[in-house]
């Protein structure tokens, strides 16, 4: 047996379903009449399930506290479907919040809006960290060149569209409070982080489009259309511009083109 | 090339239950040891805590998910964040395990062992010596807990790294526990596996606890250095002499100064065996 085969034998007894049958294992590896080969390889099978569903609680703490040992069914079933396919197995859980969307909780649809929560909180902790400017750089830039100017945000921030109140769920569970039933209420949140600490907050919906606008490199002039159908869409434009100057999430202002 | 074995005296693992000790005080060791891949992310606090960590001590960066025997290509994104990694920190040691743990693509997160056979032989000295072209600097491999033996190997365990060391001229992280467990759950002699190792090639022990799970033992890390290992520990200081020593403890970790302790006791231990070895001379 060459060593690719080999190693594709042990993947698939130790990620696998299957336990494989006796003869075809003690073939292959060395056991003994107290620790049969198979009963080995289940040593390697049970640390593996083991290893990647505490990676998995320890990303998404709030919903395995929400689903109690209900959690590990979900962890395998994930599991099986996306194995790990990074170095960093504490990227194990980058598809939890889409599979929870493809096969939806019928008595909780929200886990995909907290998994999607816990996910970007858990992004914005490892993202690079960056100096804030002050609007005062906004400022400076000559009138004729403001409109085409692009923000540069910090690489922590997100902006999440949630069909339910993630954010209200996460901070009961958050307290140790029991989980209220789900609301099914659209939500936008931004996430970011400061210094080593973690945020989110909730954002009117005109001004997360805005701000998705921004960190997709969308000019001034772009940002401040999301604010064209306000009553005072200049003041709000400002509004919204100023606290995100105020909150650090902008980290330079790049004159035009 | 030999191996440059560094004086760096006695360590322990970098664990996030003492983050906040170590930003707050002075490292209370001598070195510490940092899971490359817990600290591979460009910002939050690991990283921010390993460079602080770094201005007061040598770091050795102790990697698990290099997979050195897979049979897989060698991960460009792995080697790149392991080398930016290496240039941020300028760690005094790079280890990983003489092991493999991915497949196809899929990473597994654990530490399988080889068949010690020619072929695999070849295979990870090739590997080892493409990873220290590319970091520009000897790696360092550690024997692995193991569980299941091949029917294919025709090497034991020792005789494929003191090979593996010749072939691709890296060096030895000896973990004595991990010794001292696979010759519990394989049935070989643990001082037949330290005869076997080409002292010159040994740049770093470890040192661990284990739990007895009645038909084998279990490479737990939840537990202090338990009296067989310690004993085992002075048989390697005998055959290898001051070594940098590491106490490794990653599960139910208990307050810092326990996990300090633990090293201090290696450090005494290691004296003794010094000062007992200097007495034999003269």
């Amino acid at each position: 047996m060459t060593l690719a085969e080999t190693q594709a034998l042990f993947h698939h007894l130790v990620t696998g379903d299957a336990d494989g049958d006796a003869a075809s294992i003690d073939a292959v590896f060395r056991g003994s009449d107290e620790l049969p080969a198979a009963d080995r390889l289940a040593i390697y099978r049970d640390m593996y399930t083991a290893r990647l569903l505490a990676a998995l609680r320890e990303t998404f703490p709030h919903l395995a506290r929400l689903l109690g040992e209900r959690f590990g069914a979900l962890g395998e079933e994930y599991l099986a479907r996306h194995p790990s396919e990074h170095h960093d197995v504490g990227q194990v859980g980058r598809r939890l919040a889409a599979f929870l969307h493809e096969h939806p909780d019928p008595e909780r649809p929200d886990l995909r809006d907290l998994a999607e929560l816990e996910w970007a909180r858990n992004e914005a902790f490892f993202a690079p960290g960056s100096e804030a400017v002050g609007a005062e750089a906004l400022a400076a830039l000559p009138p004729e060149l403001a409109g085409g100017a692009r923000l540069r945000l910090s690489p922590s921030l997100r902006v999440l569209f949630l069909a339910h109140d993630a954010a209200g769920l996460w901070r009961r569970l958050q307290r140790g409070e029991d989980a209220a039933p789900p609301s099914a209420t659209p939500t936008a949140l931004a996430v970011w982080r400061r210094g080593l600490e973690v945020f989110h907050c909730a954002l009117a919906l005109r001004e997360a489009m805005a701000l998705e606008t921004a960190l997709d490199g969308g000019t001034l002039e772009e940002i401040c259309e999301h604010f064209a159908g306000c009553p005072r869409p200049a003041e709000e434009a400002h509004a919204a511009l100023s606290g995100w100057f105020s909150e650090q999430w902008v980290a330079g202002v790049v004159a035009g083109p | 090339m030999a191996l440059r074995r560094l004086d760096l005296g006695h360590g322990i693992g970098l664990r996030t239950r003492h983050f906040a000790r170590f930003e707050a005080e002075p490292s209370p060791v001598d070195w510490v040891e940092a899971v490359s891949e817990n600290f591979m992310a460009a910002g939050g606090r690991p990283i921010a805590v390993l460079e602080k960590v770094r201005r007061d001590s040598p770091v050795a960066l102790h990697g698990v998910s290099l997979s050195i025997g897979s049979t897989d290509p060698l991960s460009a994104a792995y080697l790149a964040d392991l080398a930016r990694l290496v240039e941020r920190i300028e760690p005094a040691l790079v280890t990983d395990h003489l092991c493999w743990g991915s497949h196809r693509g899929r990473y597994v997160h654990d530490l399988l062992p080889l068949p010690y056979t020619e072929e695999a032989l070849a295979h990870v000295a090739a590997r080892v010596a493409a990873v220290q072209e590319l970091l520009g600097r000897q790696i360092l491999l550690e024997n692995p807990s193991t569980y299941v033996g091949y029917r294919d190997s025709t090497l034991t365990e020792w005789e494929f790294l003191a090979e593996l060391c010749r072939r691709a001229d890296c060096g030895i992280l000896l973990d004595v526990n991990n010794v001292y467990v696979s010759a519990r759950n394989l049935g070989f002699d643990p001082l037949d596996y330290l005869d076997g190792i080409p002292p010159e090639r040994v740049g770093q022990f470890h040192l661990a606890g284990h739990s007895d799970r009645g038909r084998y033992l279990f490479d737990s890390h939840h537990a202090p250095v338990p009296l067989p290992v310690w004993q085992l520990y002075r048989e390697a200081l005998r055959r290898f002499g001051r070594v940098p020593t590491l106490v490794e403890w990653d599960d139910c970790i208990p307050p810092l100064e326990d996990v300090v302790a633990q090293s201090r006791q290696a450090a005494a231990i290691e004296a003794e065996e010094l000062a007992a070895a200097s007495r034999r001379a003269s």
